[in-house]
């Protein structure tokens, strides 16, 4: 209890001074989001300012900040300068959309992930182990943005996948099985890309913490006893390699949300991607810092998450 | 109000990708080109552009007339016509709409359009079909001026308005009995990040010659798809049926698969897009630049700029840049812009030689292949772009190589957008920048902060107390002249003039003018793409699918 009470501050404060330096980072940059309508011939320096004022934008950095953070400990991020209208729900909608993809994807990589890393790890040195370390690197070194064009394509050539978007034209006539159909069809494409865009260093990682595992004495003394191999791998040496693995799914919700933003874009998912690619470009401050401290607060949740199964799964952990 | 299309049949979907979600369907407030690409499509003005003509005809207003000294236009409405949910449209929802457009607390970006003579044009209601708008001076493009100015359901957004709360209201996530408009569509639904659907308006006012009532088509799908490639891959695939705003190597890799993907492309030559270098030639004193304004001497001398502009390839920018799609220009008015351009303007072939006889008639000389102005120094500048615009930095990469022929070093410096427009238009911390203007309208009206001294987007010099130079003094009184004089030869004429200062007295060097590629389905019909926004969309009434 009095280690959650402990997390919980750490995250507070880790929230805070994100907030205070994407703020900064934000001001610092020159142009403001009414800067570009300067160099419409057709609209006067007199109207800018107006909007200027309209939104605050004319006070000073720290009247800001506060007026922000007051409303934001009210659940109120601001107002974007795009839409006219709340972050808060702008952001809701789409974060749904992205967790169900990051979510998905997540799913898959490690199902993946696990199996076929076990699998090298006993098979180590072998053919297979090989031709699966020639992939995972050649995986490694090929850009995101490249992989998911691909995929793009595959969808366009072959006509197998919607080529974007959540649901199809039609979803409103649907009914309820054909509904969560469509979606899974649109899903699939951008899950799988994001899955395979974050396999392999899970693969690597749980090769090695297999590898690690496999030779150590217990498991020696266990194949001594004539346990089956099966039960070896499952009962025995999984568990133990846990640990590492846990620690990793907590670090590799960062690395899903961080790529999710890329797949989203290029697929055109409607979760916080495009939305934040709009908003930094345009310099909508209050989306762009509403969509930061959404992503932290998925962060420290997966990272808190991943510590609390860890909590779970190593009575060392318990005694400390 | 008979369309002058084919007759087409009445059904089906029309899909549309938009590069960004628009951001509100509220036309008082929308200032981006996807917000107002699914407004136009919604509402309707009084007096319209045609975009394939480039001139005025009527719209909601069936006729007008104008009094003798052209102040005061008197419109007359339609009678009988019903926004999408049903209500009657009369000159009542004029007056407010003008009222909303005028009002400063609302801070719209159209109400400095309607403002002339630096007063507001006043809006009085004659009967409940009659509207006069008075002008505090004649104006040329008075009746441009009503364009896209959308006409509001004052029984609609009336109480938000009082209530002080117009602003947050028609946001996407209006309910759509909450929403109407005079166009040829009204809103069927929105869902969040992923497509906004029209529907048919049935109340629409506009019939086909054979009589039938617009719009044919049943709905129209803006789907929100973030990247140039994946918008280009999508309309490849079928998905989408119309494509503009795209580059001309994916033309070329579209063109391959023309005649086997069941889709067009068309190539509607220069557009209204003028890019063009320019130098800082501010007043720097105040903000104390001294490495900048000591090399002011060099940008203020005609003959440099004239050197610069000879030596520029502008063929090679048109070659590389374009694929040559593209035309080379000397002066603001592009080809596309037949009722403006100015054919007399000279076309110099560029001369590597002519530009070295104008630096050292100048007083510049050569320090082995170094080009040195009359202190010794040797001659090097930066050129700012935008790190976002791709074609503008292969423009300004051309430009460095160009100028290294004649001894000059030019770094080009891309730069974030914002933080170039700050350096612009507050700091003026730069030497020299490549940049691009599309006309919002055929009309040189739609340019007057360009080309005024005291203009705010006289952008090699904005904000003159009075003219700095004998040529800005002399486009400042054209500028003005052609502002109040109605008649259109004599006003080409004076704008002709113009456009010799900017090419003779280069105060900003043009260099070319992209052509406007557009691509639809084979199986749409009437479509009519034009050079004026929007390229693909302003006959939507009349698109039907075969």
């Amino acid at each position: 209890m009095k280690y959650l009470a402990r997390r919980l501050v750490h995250a507070t404060l880790l929230l805070a001074a994100v907030s205070l330096f994407s703020f900064a980072i934000l001001q610092l940059a020159p142009g403001d989001f009414f800067a570009p309508m300067g160099l419409n011939p057709q609209i006067s320096s007199r109207t800018i300012a107006g909007l200027r004022s309209q939104y605050g934008l004319d006070r000073s950095f720290p009247v800001r900040y506060g007026h922000w953070l007051h409303d934001a400990l009210k659940g109120n991020l601001g107002a974007s300068f795009a839409y006219n209208s709340p972050v808060a729900p702008l952001l809701a909608v789409r974060a749904r959309n992205t967790l169900l993809l990051t979510g998905t994807a997540m799913l898959l990589a490690w199902l993946i992930a696990i199996p076929l890393g076990m699998w090298s790890a006993v098979y180590r040195g072998k053919w297979g182990d090989r031709a699966g370390a020639v992939v995972t690197s050649g995986l490694l070194t090929v850009p995101d943005l490249v992989l998911f064009l691909v995929l793009l394509l595959v969808a366009v050539r072959t006509g197998w996948f919607p080529t974007g978007g959540m649901v199809s034209a039609v979803f409103g006539d649907l009914n309820v099985w054909n509904r969560v159909k469509d979606i899974a069809e649109h899903l699939f494409l951008p899950a799988l890309g994001l899955a395979i865009a974050t396999l392999p260093p899970l693969l690597r990682h749980v090769r090695s913490a297999m590898i690690e595992v496999l030779e150590a004495p217990f498991i020696r003394a266990a194949r001594a006893h004539g346990i089956t191999e099966r039960r070896v791998l499952f009962r025995y040496a999984l568990p133990v390699a846990a640990n590492p693995l846990i620690s990793l799914f907590g670090l590799s919700v960062a690395t899903m949300l961080s790529t999710s933003l890329l797949v989203e874009v290029i697929l055109s998912w409607p979760g916080i991607g495009p939305l934040l690619v709009d908003a930094i470009l345009a310099k909508d401050v209050y989306v762009v810092i509403g969509t930061v401290m959404l992503s932290s607060v998925f962060l420290v949740l997966g990272s808190l998450f991943a510590d609390l199964l860890l909590f779970a799964a190593d009575p060392r952990m318990r005694v400390e | 109000m008979v369309a002058d299309g084919v007759p087409g049949h009445a059904g089906g979907r029309l899909v549309v990708a938009l590069r960004s979600e628009p951001k509100t369907l509220n036309p008082v407030l929308a200032v981006d080109e996807p917000s107002r690409d699914v407004i136009r499509c919604l509402t309707a003005d009084l007096i319209h552009i045609n975009r394939g003509s480039l001139k005025t005809e009527p719209s909601l207003a069936k006729s007008w007339t104008v009094s003798r000294d052209g102040r005061q236009y008197t419109l007359h409405l339609r009678r009988g016509l019903r926004f999408s949910d049903g209500e009657a449209f009369n000159a009542d929802d004029v007056i407010f709409s003008f009222q909303v457009y005028l009002d400063e607390k609302i801070n719209s970006s159209q109400r400095d359009l309607l403002v002339v003579g630096g007063k507001p044009i006043v809006v009085v209601k004659l009967d409940a079909y009659t509207v006069r708008f008075e002008l505090a001076q004649p104006y040329a493009a008075a009746e441009r001026l009503f364009d896209g100015v959308a006409i509001l359901p004052r029984h609609l957004v009336e109480s938000s308005y009082q209530s002080g709360s117009f602003s947050q209201s028609w946001s996407l996530s209006v309910p759509p009995n909450q929403f109407a408009g005079l166009g040829p569509f009204r809103l069927k639904e929105y869902i969040p990040g992923q497509r906004v659907v029209l529907e048919r308006n049935p109340y629409y006012w506009k019939a086909d010659t054979a009589g039938n009532q617009l719009p044919y088509l049943n709905e129209i799908v803006f789907l929100f798809v973030a990247s140039e490639d994946a918008q280009v891959i999508r309309f490849q695939s079928g998905d989408t049926d119309v494509l503009s705003r795209f580059s001309a190597e994916n033309f070329a890799v579209l063109q391959k698969q023309q005649s086997e993907k069941g889709y067009r492309l068309d190539d509607l030559g220069p557009g209204l897009e003028y890019n063009f270098l320019f130098f800082n030639l501010n007043d720097l004193s105040p903000k104390g630049l001294p490495e900048i304004a000591k090399k002011q001497a060099w940008f203020q001398d005609l003959r440099f700029r004239q050197a610069v502009s000879t030596a520029i390839d502008r063929d090679g920018i048109v070659r590389l840049v374009y694929s040559g799609r593209a035309t080379p220009i000397w002066d603001q008015v592009t080809p596309g812009n037949k009722l403006w351009l100015d054919d007399k303007i000279p076309r110099p072939v560029r001369s590597l030689e002519h530009a070295r006889q104008l630096l050292q008639s100048a007083g510049f000389s050569w320090k082995s292949s170094t080009l040195v102005d009359p202190h010794g120094e040797p001659v090097e500048f930066s050129i700012l772009t935008s790190s976002s615009n791709a074609q503008r930095m292969k423009m300004a990469t051309i430009i460095q190589d160009d100028l290294s022929q004649l001894g000059m070093t030019v770094q080009v410096v891309p730069l974030e957008f914002h933080a170039m427009v700050d350096r612009l238009q507050n700091s003026y911390n730069y030497e020299a920048a490549v940049m691009g203007l599309v006309s919002g309208d055929a009309d040189p009206t739609s340019e007057m902060n360009v080309w005024l001294s005291s203009g705010e987007t006289h952008l090699w010099h904005p904000n003159q107390d009075k003219p700095a130079t004998q040529w800005e003094s002399e486009m400042d009184q054209l500028m003005q002249e052609q502002l109040v004089t109605l008649d259109y030869a004599k006003r080409k004429r004076i704008y002709d003039r113009v456009q010799e200062i900017v090419a003779e007295d280069l105060p900003v060097i043009c260099l070319v003018s992209p052509d406007i590629l557009v691509g639809a389905a084979n199986r749409m019909r009437n479509f009519r793409p034009a050079i004026l926004v929007p390229y693909t969309l302003w006959n939507v009434e009349q698109l039907y699918i075969q």
